[in-house]
């Protein structure tokens, strides 16, 4: 019994308790910096270097890279580049490797679309994606 | 003036008086089951470190019970194809339908009142265990064996602790003197029942929330493990009638431990000006509370300890509470 | 007249809310009471350890969060342990005090999960409640430390990831006694209740022999008076610094075993305490790690002490920057092969009662 007592008594008080709950749809859920939500991806930065292709544990990242337009300077620019949001698992590696911080995470986490298409993210999206980018990326 | 209705000659005008007020009654129940709703999710919430229901009607949801009533109409009314489907379109019925008809002896105050006939207690008890016929039933005709252990489970704990029940209510009778639930009330003038008969309050508390298959009792329909006992092929409005025949049964067994042992109508006291109707409401209103109270707390007990609890516990108590009663009563008035 | 009776099969999961996942059993019942009961697992199943031969080391750190997902650091540092192990890499000092903070927080975390749910399948509601709200302090504080809630990728190979935030280090500090306070009260509403004592007394109950020849770990073993935790006995990382005890039970059924986790929690918390004041205030989260991680050909075999057991990692390597084979020993696998034998003769309520108690992560039983 007495432990029957001491159990109501506990819930009671937990009655006048503060609550803990987010009013998360109304509010927007206070998140870290190093959130990791989707990618945002700068053009002019990324140097076709395929390291971001090569890290990614799940294989989501496709890029292409063409000529650099302008003939007096080396190297590559991007062309295109997608990510498949059906199966990039959020882990951080590609912005890890990076060594322009052309690729950045952002704390953007509402990811739902109402067809699969959508999930697949292009260069023109990701580079528009520029909100609630992360300030911190590399450790 | 209920009185003068009841004693007066039938006529058309008569019968459409009761309907009238039989309607009225069962819209009050519906209003109190809307809201009885509502408040357990919300005092449960609260208990829970959370706020409960806030999006439909306003800032306390006021509006969700409604909201889901809705919703239940509009889902799909499945009968699973091997269903016993006569059986299966009535057990709802029957488990409902009594849960209302025991509404009609409670005196809800001195003079709002159905039926005063002359063994309330005894009509109460009788009617609402056939409602276990009926979950019996649906468990039966689902043809799902987690719906047929949920109503074999039901018939076990509601039989077994409806013996405990009635046999705790007897010290109360013994003390009234008569079965009638007004004449229970009317003894209960100077001291309350729960002061006179404190052990046979406590069992048939416990007994109560048994027959109400409420938590730690909720065997029947064990969520974590029968899924959802007798009801889990029913969906709709069908399982709606289910959920309506529990909680109009936490009503009336909420106000039959108020007459039984909370002095129904009668005031606390010097505070006599104020109604009885509110003197009934609020004793009401705390039994609710702790029937919720007990829910968020406790976990659920087991099947064969369920039993144990009741023959061999209860009921001895229950006898030694009779026995006590007699004696004090024959003694000492 | 007799009645003719005969037994049915009742199939529980793998949608059952008590199954923890998609965890299914075939039970043989006759009434209430089981005569047989075969698991049926791998509804889950990814091929975590295939998938890990064509991914480079470091790519198989995200993959390990998903096997036992909650609690993914003990599992992130299990890999990055035996990898270590097998290049001689020297691992700073501030990085495995980090590792030890976020793999104590993570245990605890667990034990909260545990908690909370075994409370529900026993028909208590609010237990859970009260788990998860400490449970999302302990999350939130992971998601500052590695930016995500359950899917950390945190360790590396050498090191960690990040470095501590500001002052995350002082709001650890603060979780402790707040956790402490909480735990007593956990106490007084579920461990002290007379109904609860009377469900898990003596249910599910096995012998020390038994536990060893099932090849039990973890608490599950420690409840039947086997003192054996990896952190004192094979301490690896730092553990050797910390003052903490082993809690066991001699019961061996489902209280042993409940009280035997509730008390890991406050030796998780005393850890934490300790790794707290210990803190060096500075250096460096990396050691020195080759740009390209090959672990050198022949195979290893470590093993950690996980909030559900011995989890283990073998690696056999041929000097790729892949692994040859990549193996796990993952404790919630071998934990429920006791289960058949432990449900006979059982009714349907011990069932999830007996089940809950050992603790599974499908994520981790089905790999």
């Amino acid at each position: 019994m007495i432990g029957l007592m001491k159990g109501l008594a506990y819930t009671l008080k937990e009655l006048t308790r503060e609550k803990v709950t987010y009013d998360y749809p109304h509010e927007p859920l206070p998140l870290p910096d190093r959130f990791r939500g989707i990618q945002k991806f700068y053009p002019e930065k990324c140097i076709v270097c395929n390291q971001c292709v090569n890290i990614c544990p799940t294989e989501c990242i496709q890029l292409t890279g063409k000529k650099h337009p302008d003939p007096t300077k080396k190297g590559k620019v991007i062309e295109t580049y997608n990510i498949n949001f059906e199966i990039c698992i959020l882990c951080d590696l590609c912005t890890e490797v990076c060594p322009t911080e052309a690729i950045v995470m952002t704390n953007n986490f509402e990811l739902a679309e109402y067809s699969r298409d959508a999930l697949y993210k292009d260069l023109a999206w990701l580079d528009e994606n520029d909100t609630n980018i992360r300030r911190e990326n590399k450790p | 003036m209920m009185e003068q209705w009841l004693e007066s000659t039938p006529s058309w005008s008569n019968i459409a008086l009761f309907f009238g007020l039989g309607a009225l009654l069962l819209a009050v129940v519906l209003a109190f089951v809307t809201y009885g709703i509502l408040a357990e999710r919300k005092v449960m919430g609260f208990m829970q470190g959370r706020i409960g229901p806030n999006q439909v009607g306003g800032r306390f949801g006021l509006l969700q019970t409604v909201a889901d009533v809705l919703k239940l109409l509009l889902k799909e009314d499945t009968i699973p194809k091997a269903a016993d489907r006569p059986l299966y379109v009535l057990a709802p019925i029957i488990a409902f339908t009594p849960s209302f008809m025991v509404l009609a002896v409670l005196p809800f105050t001195d003079s709002f009142r159905f039926a005063d006939i002359g063994v309330g207690l005894l009509y109460y008890i009788a009617v609402s265990g056939l409602t276990t016929i009926g979950v019996v039933a649906g468990g039966w005709a689902s043809n799902n064996k987690y719906a047929l252990l949920g109503g074999m489970r039901a018939a076990a704990q509601m039989i077994s602790y409806e013996i405990p029940l009635v046999m705790s209510a007897l010290g109360v009778v013994l003390l009234a003197g008569s079965m009638n639930l007004v004449d229970i009330v009317a003894a209960q003038k100077d001291v309350w029942f729960i002061f006179a008969q404190p052990l046979a309050f406590l069992i048939f508390l416990i007994a109560a929330v048994a027959e109400l298959n409420r938590t730690p009792f909720d065997l029947p329909e064990a969520e974590s493990e029968l899924v959802a006992g007798f009801h889990v092929e029913y969906s709709g409005f069908r399982w709606a009638f289910f959920m309506l025949a529990e909680y109009v049964y936490l009503f009336a067994m909420a106000a039959l431990v108020t007459i039984l042992f909370l002095g129904g109508w009668h005031p606390v006291a010097f505070l006599g000006w104020i109604p009885g109707a509110v003197w009934f409401a609020l004793k009401f209103c705390a039994v609710v509370f702790v029937l919720i109270w007990f829910r968020a707390t406790f976990p659920r007990v087991r099947a064969d300890q369920l039993m144990e609890f009741a023959w061999k516990v209860l009921l001895p108590l229950s006898l030694v509470n009779i026995v006590l009663t007699a004696v004090v009563k024959a003694w000492f008035f | 007249m007799m009645l003719r009776t005969e037994e049915m099969i009742l199939n529980v999961g793998p949608q059952h809310p008590s199954t923890h996942g998609v965890f299914r059993l075939i039970l043989k019942i006759d009434g209430e009471i089981i005569q047989e009961a075969t698991p049926v697992i791998g509804y889950l199943h990814r091929g975590t350890e295939k998938i890990a031969e064509g991914l480079q080391y470091t790519q198989i750190i995200p993959y390990t969060d998903r096997m036992d997902y909650l609690s993914a650091m003990t599992n992130n540092y299990v890999l990055c342990h035996a990898v270590e192990t097998m290049m001689g890499i020297e691992v700073p000092e501030r990085a495995e005090y980090l590792r030890v903070l976020a793999m104590e927080l993570g245990r605890i975390a667990s034990h909260l999960v545990w908690w909370g749910t075994y409370l529900l399948d026993l028909g208590a509601t609010s237990p859970f409640l009260y788990a998860f709200r400490e449970r999302e302090m302990i999350i939130n504080l992971l998601n500052e430390l590695s930016g995500a809630r359950l899917t950390f990728n945190y360790m590396r190979i050498g090191g960690v990831k990040w470095d501590a935030p500001d002052g995350w280090i002082d709001k650890v500090k603060q979780f402790v006694p707040y956790m402490r306070e909480k735990l007593h009260g956990y106490h007084e509403l579920v461990t002290g209740n007379e109904i609860f004592r009377q469900r898990v007394t003596g249910v599910g109950r096995y012998t020390k022999e038994e536990a060893i020849s099932y090849s039990l770990s973890g608490v599950n073993l420690r409840s039947t008076g086997v003192k054996w935790d990896l952190r004192k006995d094979e301490p690896y990382s730092i553990y050797d610094r910390f003052d903490f005890d082993v809690p066991v039970r001699d019961g061996g059924d489902c209280l042993a075993r409940y009280e035997c986790r509730m008390a890991e929690i406050e030796q998780s918390l005393r850890i934490i305490e300790q790794a707290c004041e210990q803190f060096p205030p500075e250096g460096p989260i990396m050691g020195k790690v080759p740009r390209i991680i090959k672990a050198p050909p022949g195979e290893t075999f470590v093993r950690i002490e996980a909030p559900r057991g011995e989890i283990g990692c073998y690696i056999a390597s041929d000097g790729k920057k892949e692994p040859y084979r990549l193996k796990f020993r993952r404790p919630s696998f071998y934990n429920l092969q006791i289960l058949p034998k432990l449900l006979k003769g059982q009714n349907l309520a011990n069932v999830i009662a007996i089940l809950g108690s050992i603790d599974i992560v499908l994520g981790e039983v089905d790999g």
